[in-house]
């Protein structure tokens, strides 16, 4: 702490904290979880079970345990009728208020991309085939994107309106993002933010329709990369004026200092090729956070293992950055969609706290059209004090963050400082 | 920080002209309803929709396979830029945020996308659909037809979402780099919308909407997409967007209402644009208007225009704009009598009328509220 009473303290703009946070996803149920299964770089992609894959190429996805999820939330009133996704925004945010059951958001801000959709499936398959629509109310209620939030919020007492960001697969990235904003301008001390997404059948097969998943291991950034696999998962964070965190003696776990938006107008499902909208937000996060490329220690990727993902974030990764770690975590759990950029957010903080890179797992070959320096399947120790997180999504959307240790690590002279 | 409205646009049941849409609305006309039905159940449902020559002259390689959701919008938001005379260059590409409020989304193409899985397996399923039922397709296709580069947010949520875009907009220029702010709401209709409304007993079957009717008969969904275009000076001045609240109880949303009105009513309030649309909402908005701000007149679009979910506030904006500069309030159509509000019953004058309060209160527990005026 000695270090952090000599900081410069200034309120405009405000200094975001993150005081505290929650999270599962099927690299585990809670910090502590995941945290082990970073560390061993552990696949956590199994056999989709919940619906019918035997048409799909891809068979597989990153999954929460329903057992495991339901175990902790019978008392929950009507917590048979709840979504899933629901379940899970609840099991994050109990994490978070465990650690910090005085924060009180004045504004809540998630990102997600398909609400509560496996009722809606199920409302269309027992409209069309005849089935039972005794339990139609109960989906239609559970379908519509806030109602995960309002559930979570209302089971602990959290009155905060709520804004619910639906940008595809950089949601998760965008709400922390506008968060970070809203505290830092001051408008807000306290938002809480974060996304979730829940294992959908629809949203499976159009994947796969897509042939953008792939029936092999998911090898993001690898010549041999073949697609993605899905995965599901909520994570939220408690961000907070950090001068008032402090005042009030909260831990702060990490810092928010940069957010960078941008939107490439190339192809609805398909990144502008060079890279550009990419290098765009990763340019605009670094001014924001007012650094430079080479403040960075580690990157975590979008990485999604795509073809046209990996190349263009690849190329602009390369063109900004001179040889920083990079690892895509979804090797390891798939693609949260909604709610990745808020477990890698959460990913990145572990990594902050921790002091390691995680690592992208099913790397075998580098890629000859792409320079990066590769976190290759295993986790390694390194001292991290900045990382930047990407998440980019269908319709050009594109969004990263910087985040940095707190206290902040002494700046150490590297190859090519001069 | 307090923005303005620089620019409008819409596309309503009742047409896509500001000006002739109001003098319409002024006029006392309603939307004709028309019923649509579905291949699979017996059942129709009255709704009103969008001409189709409403979209005519709107057309854009990104739009070649686009649903009605994101036609609606590009018109929309189209045409608040032509009303406030903005040209994009590619300078002001970056400096402004599109900001869209949706609650539906992309229900047409979702349920052909799933009706084909369902019916004939996975390997039917058509990637041209797919990506148009994610909720930003239609955000995208229009920062893709105007070119912009920054910030694109679709916001997800009910009726009330087109105001909480409002509020996310203000907090967007907070930062200085932004001129401008395109908020859009949009929304289509279908059959399987109806149906669910129905079995969640907030659906009519057929018109007329009676508001604030105690006996809460339904309402009738309809389509389309309002557009304000955002400034820092304009005609309107948004003195404050109240960032809203949810209740887990629908008899609870009248305290989270009355709290919205005590927030923005510190003013004397001329009017107030209501979203009563014979639901339950209508009770909750009645109580929390008579306690909180008894002295305004009030009005509500949605017997003549219909329930547009996601689009409803952007229209309420409009309404109130409307109001404020023409000095005249529509007559609240359907209406009984006997309701303890002022409501404008019939085409009101409102000549020294210089504050009104737009009040949302969404079927899915959001509830949000904004004070505009005029100088």
């Amino acid at each position: 702490m000695a270090h952090a009473d000599r900081l410069e303290i200034t309120n405009n703009p405000a200094r975001v904290a993150v005081t505290a946070t929650g999270m599962v996803s099927p690299l585990g149920f809670g910090l502590a979880e995941t945290l082990e299964s970073l560390r061993s770089s552990r696949d956590c992609v199994t056999p989709v079970m919940r619906f019918s894959v035997t048409q799909c190429r891809c068979k597989t996805a990153g999954q929460v345990s329903d057992l495991r999820l339901l175990a902790g939330q019978a008392e929950i009133p009507r917590s048979k009728r709840l979504h899933r996704a629901s379940h899970m925004m609840i099991q994050a945010l109990q994490e978070l208020v465990t650690q910090q059951a005085e924060f009180e958001p004045e504004l809540t801000v998630i990102g997600t991309t398909s609400g509560g959709m496996s009722y809606g499936e199920r409302y269309y398959r027992s409209l069309n085939g005849a089935g039972d629509l005794r339990h139609a109310p109960t989906w239609i209620a559970n379908y519509p994107a806030q109602k995960p939030v309002i559930d979570a919020q209302t089971v602990f007492g959290i009155s905060a309106p709520c804004q619910v960001i639906a940008n595809a697969c950089a949601s998760g990235t965008n709400a922390i993002g506008h968060a970070f904003e809203c505290v830092r301008s001051g408008r807000y001390k306290r938002v809480l933010a974060g996304g979730y997404d829940a294992l959908a059948e629809m949203v499976f097969v159009g994947f796969d329709s897509l042939q953008a998943s792939t029936p092999e291991k998911c090898r993001p950034f690898d010549r041999h990369r073949s697609g993605m696999v899905l995965g599901e998962g909520a994570a939220v964070l408690a961000l907070e004026n950090l001068d008032l965190a402090r005042k009030r003696g909260a831990p702060v776990l990490a810092e928010i200092i940069g957010y960078g938006i941008s939107t490439d107008n190339f192809h609805i499902t398909q990144p502008e090729p060079s890279g550009i909208g990419a290098q765009q937000a990763m340019e605009r996060a670094l001014e924001s956070a007012d650094i430079s490329a080479a403040d960075v220690d580690y990157i975590n990727a979008h990485g999604t293992a795509t073809a046209f993902n990996d190349a263009a974030e690849g190329k602009a990764i390369s063109a900004l950055f001179n040889g920083v770690p990079v690892s895509s975590t979804k090797s390891m759990m798939g693609h949260s969609l909604g709610a990745a950029g808020a477990i890698e957010a959460v990913v990145c903080l572990l990594a902050l706290q921790h002091q390691f890179l995680p690592a992208n797992i099913n790397f075998t070959t580098p890629d000859d059209g792409v320079d990066l320096n590769i976190v290759a399947n295993e986790a390694r120790r390194a001292v991290v004090n900045m990382v930047l997180s990407n998440s980019f999504g269908f319709g050009g959307t594109n969004a990263s963050i910087v985040m940095r240790k707190f206290p902040p690590l002494p700046r150490l002279p590297r190859t090519g400082d001069t | 920080m307090s923005l303005a409205i620089a620019g409008m646009g819409w596309v309503t049941p009742l047409g896509t002209s500001i000006d002739s849409v109001w003098q319409r609305l002024l006029q006392g006309e309603e939307a004709p309803a028309t019923t649509i039905s579905e291949q699979f159940a017996d059942r129709g449902y009255s709704v009103f929709r969008v001409p189709e020559s409403a979209l005519r002259g709107i057309s854009h390689s990104r739009l070649r396979r686009a649903s009605a959701i994101s036609r609606f919008a590009a018109a929309a938001g189209l045409h608040a830029l032509e009303y406030a005379g903005l040209k994009l260059e590619s300078q002001r590409a970056e400096r402004i945020a599109l900001i869209f409020a949706v609650s539906n989304g992309g229900v047409t193409y979702t349920k052909r996308f799933y009706h084909e899985i369902v019916g004939s397996g996975a390997q039917a399923a058509s990637p041209l659909l797919f990506p148009e039922t994610v909720f930003n397709a239609p955000a995208s296709h229009l920062a893709a037809i105007l070119g912009v580069t920054g910030a694109t947010y679709t916001l997800v949520g009910d009726g009330a979402v087109g105001l909480a875009a409002i509020t996310m907009a203000e907090e967007l220029m907070a930062n200085e780099t932004l001129d401008y702010c395109l908020v859009v709401g949009t929304e289509e209709i279908d059959w399987l919308l109806c149906d669910a409304y129905r079995r969640w007993r907030l659906l009519r079957m057929a018109p007329p909407i009676e508001p604030f009717s105690k006996q809460n008969r339904g309402m009738i969904l309809s389509e389309g997409a309002g557009a304000i275009l955002l400034a820092r000076d304009g005609f309107v001045t948004i003195e404050r967007a109240h960032p809203g609240g949810y209740f887990t109880r629908r008899t609870d949303a009248q305290k989270t209402l009355k709290g919205i009105l005590h927030d923005l009513g510190q003013v004397e309030i001329d009017f107030a644009i209501s979203s009563a649309n014979g639901t339950f909402v209508d009770q909750a908005e009645s109580q929390a208007l008579q306690e909180v701000v008894s002295d305004a007149l009030v009005y509500t679009g949605k017997p003549a225009l219909g329930e547009s979910v996601g689009a409803a506030g952007l229209w309420q904006i409009i309404l109130a704009a409307q109001a404020l500069r023409s000095k005249e309030i529509p007559p609240v159509l359907h209406a009984n009598h006997g309701v303890p509000l002022r409501l404008s019953l019939s085409r009101t004058p409102i000549a020294s009328a210089r504050c009104a309060i737009v009040l949302s209160s969404g079927l899915n527990q959001q509830t949000a509220g904004l004070r505009l005026a005029i100088q």
